[in-house]
């Protein structure tokens, strides 16, 4: 099945695990398993409106699923799902 | 509190003073234990802004992948994002904080007349509303 990579900060609320497997056809099926396996995940990834937080960009191996499907971007068993920060500002 | 070892402090003052008069970035991998993050490596990265990067910085997405991938290889952990405000204080601006991510430490270095002038770090909460100063030392 599908693994989803997470970020050392969060693995705190992932039972310390760097990688979960997330069964799921789409992107959000992944998302939502993991969440599910994971509660405390939830609010990092998701806002309040059950929508991606702002900062949250998911990557499909290499592919930014916003140029993709976003979260009905489809996944086989052997994809590797990231949890990318967006990050940027300026003086 | 975050802790920089020289050699990373080193790097980034070098990229910092580079890239002067425009905003640098990058990443800093290193350990976190007991609350304190401790930075091993630093990793200059591109501004891939396209606009002027005099006021405005944004990290590449496909770099940050790459150094989540070394991160893991050493064993070590991406814990900061790091960059500059040229010719003003190391403060945590506006578009700082709605550009930002609660996962990190935020280190801004003051580069004035292109020469390091002071530095700060910062933590952002999850709303993006607030980014208290932590402890820095390098």
């Amino acid at each position: 099945m599908p693994k989803i990579l997470i970020p050392t900060p969060l693995r705190q609320f992932a039972g310390g695990n760097d990688a979960v497997d997330a069964a799921g056809a789409t992107i959000g099926e992944c998302l939502e398993a993991l969440t599910t396996q994971h509660p405390d995940l939830r609010k990092n990834l998701f806002n309040d409106e059950g929508k991606l937080r702002s900062f949250v960009n998911i990557y499909l191996n290499d592919e930014d699923i916003r140029y993709l499907s976003k979260t009905g971007t489809a996944v086989k068993d052997s994809d590797t799902i990231s949890i990318v920060p967006s990050i940027a500002g300026g003086r | 509190m975050i802790k920089i070892d020289k050699s990373a402090w080193d790097i980034m003052l070098a990229h910092a003073r580079a890239c002067y008069p425009r905003e640098c970035c990058g990443t800093m991998l290193g350990t976190e234990e007991n609350g304190v993050r401790s930075v091993k490596i630093a990793r200059p990265m591109r501004n891939a802004f396209e606009g002027a990067q005099e006021d405005t910085y944004v990290l590449d997405p496909q770099e940050q992948l790459a150094v989540e991938k070394e991160a893991r290889a050493q064993g070590l952990s991406v814990v900061g994002i790091f960059h500059s405000h040229p010719d003003c204080d190391a403060y945590f601006s506006k578009r700082d904080l709605e550009n930002s991510c609660p996962w990190y430490s935020f280190v801004v270095l003051s580069i004035k007349n292109g020469e390091f002038d002071h530095a700060n770090s910062f933590l952002p909460n999850f709303d993006q509303t607030e980014a208290p100063k932590e402890p820095l030392e390098y």
